[in-house]
């Protein structure tokens, strides 16, 4: 019972200097939405890089990737996440145009 | 990477089997016909003017502008004076300016590229002085304009013959016509499809004759831009991404813009709105 007893006070004991650790304003979803940012940010920047290869980029998709790699330094990952998955659809359109752009011609 | 080496190996895939089949003629001869059966009552040789001759108030405007003294005269010739100033007229390609403009944009086989009339200016500078010279505004919109009025009244006559020249113009009109940007447009949507309407307050202007005063005096600017100056607002317009001036692309595409306009006459009254 002793041992017991010591055991269940020694896991609580190291929790608590666990919890320590952390901020109290420690985001513990923080984890998963930083991995979905890392991953669309990457995508998005090949994207944009093969369009602007393509010369087909988008006007604002450069500067969307800038800011929302901004908001992702300050703390705000949902609103990063959220902007760099609209400049990777912008840089995904912007390669369907470009896939197409090389058969352009009249209509008349 | 493999997406972008889809989308390359396509566009060269396709203008490599179109270019075999160029026939310019045929392809001017369409485009000006559209604008026939756009604008039936507009004479062809009043392109020159573009928009000012699908609209009559326009028009009135435009014409008092160049009875007075027109924004751009200073400028241009300063350009004369720079012109001889930086001894350009040593330059083989331009000591008969009016022939140089005459003779802009054409294939260069031996370079395999498009040669417009602003990348001999840059040339011939940078040979003279030592420097570089930019490509939008400034000393080059000034000198280029000049060029271009010592050729006013002769007709825009681009020639389009070897393979190469064929290659770059297929180039060029599938840039012309391709759909970009966030709005998802072409230049040939606003300039060839809808001439002549409204986009808010302004008349879209025709893409025949739109070569015929370039470079161009824009209100807007407040000066004189080239051309290429010119692509760049169209595409930030469209919500597309610039290319740099005097690219590979816009060079291909002037030859093209250029060819659609043979015929036309050059023109001096370089005002636009």
């Amino acid at each position: 019972m002793k041992k017991i007893l010591l055991t269940i006070l020694t896991v609580f004991a190291l929790s608590t200097q666990a919890f320590d650790f952390l901020p109290s304003s420690y985001n513990w979803n923080s984890g998963s939405s930083g991995d979905a940012f890392a991953a669309t940010l990457s995508a998005a920047e090949a994207d944009y890089a093969s369009a602007l290869a393509a010369s087909m980029a988008w006007r604002d998709t450069g500067a969307m990737i800038k800011e929302a790699k901004k908001l992702h330094k300050s703390g705000k990952v949902d609103a990063a996440t959220a902007l760099v998955k609209k400049a990777h659809t912008q840089a995904e359109n912007a390669l369907a145009q470009a896939a197409v752009a090389g058969s352009a011609g009249p209509l008349f | 990477m493999k997406k972008l080496l889809t989308v390359v190996v396509g566009l060269g895939l396709v203008i490599g089997t179109a270019s075999a089949g160029t026939d310019v003629g045929a392809d001017i001869k369409a485009f000006q016909s559209h604008f026939k059966k756009q604008n039936p009552s507009v004479d062809f040789a009043d392109y020159t003017i573009g928009v000012y001759a699908l609209d009559e108030g326009s028009r009135e405007q435009f014409e008092e502008i160049l009875d007075g003294i027109p924004p751009y005269e200073e400028a241009v010739e300063r350009g004369g004076e720079e012109f001889e100033k930086f001894g350009l007229g040593k330059c083989a390609a331009l000591k008969d300016p009016a022939a140089a403009r005459l003779a802009h944009p054409y294939y260069d086989d031996a370079a395999g590229t498009v040669v417009t009339l602003e990348g001999t200016i840059r040339k011939c500078y940078t040979e003279q002085t030592g420097k570089k010279m930019g490509t939008m505004k400034g000393k080059i919109a000034r000198i280029s304009s000049w060029i271009s009025d010592q050729a006013a009244g002769e007709k825009i006559n681009v020639k389009v013959e070897s393979d190469g020249a064929k290659a770059a113009y297929e180039r060029g009109k599938a840039t012309f016509y391709a759909k970009r940007g966030q709005f998802n447009m072409s230049c040939a949507d606003c300039h060839v499809y809808n001439s002549g309407k409204k986009a808010r307050a302004d008349i879209l202007s025709p893409a025949l004759g739109h070569t015929s005063h370039v470079p161009m005096y824009r209100a807007k600017w407040g000066g004189i831009g080239t051309l290429h100056r010119r692509y760049g607002g169209c595409y930030k317009n469209m919500r597309a991404k610039p290319l740099m001036a005097q690219s590979s692309e816009y060079r291909d595409m002037e030859l093209f813009h250029q060819a659609m306009s043979n015929g036309i006459e050059i023109s001096a009254d370089r005002y636009r709105k």
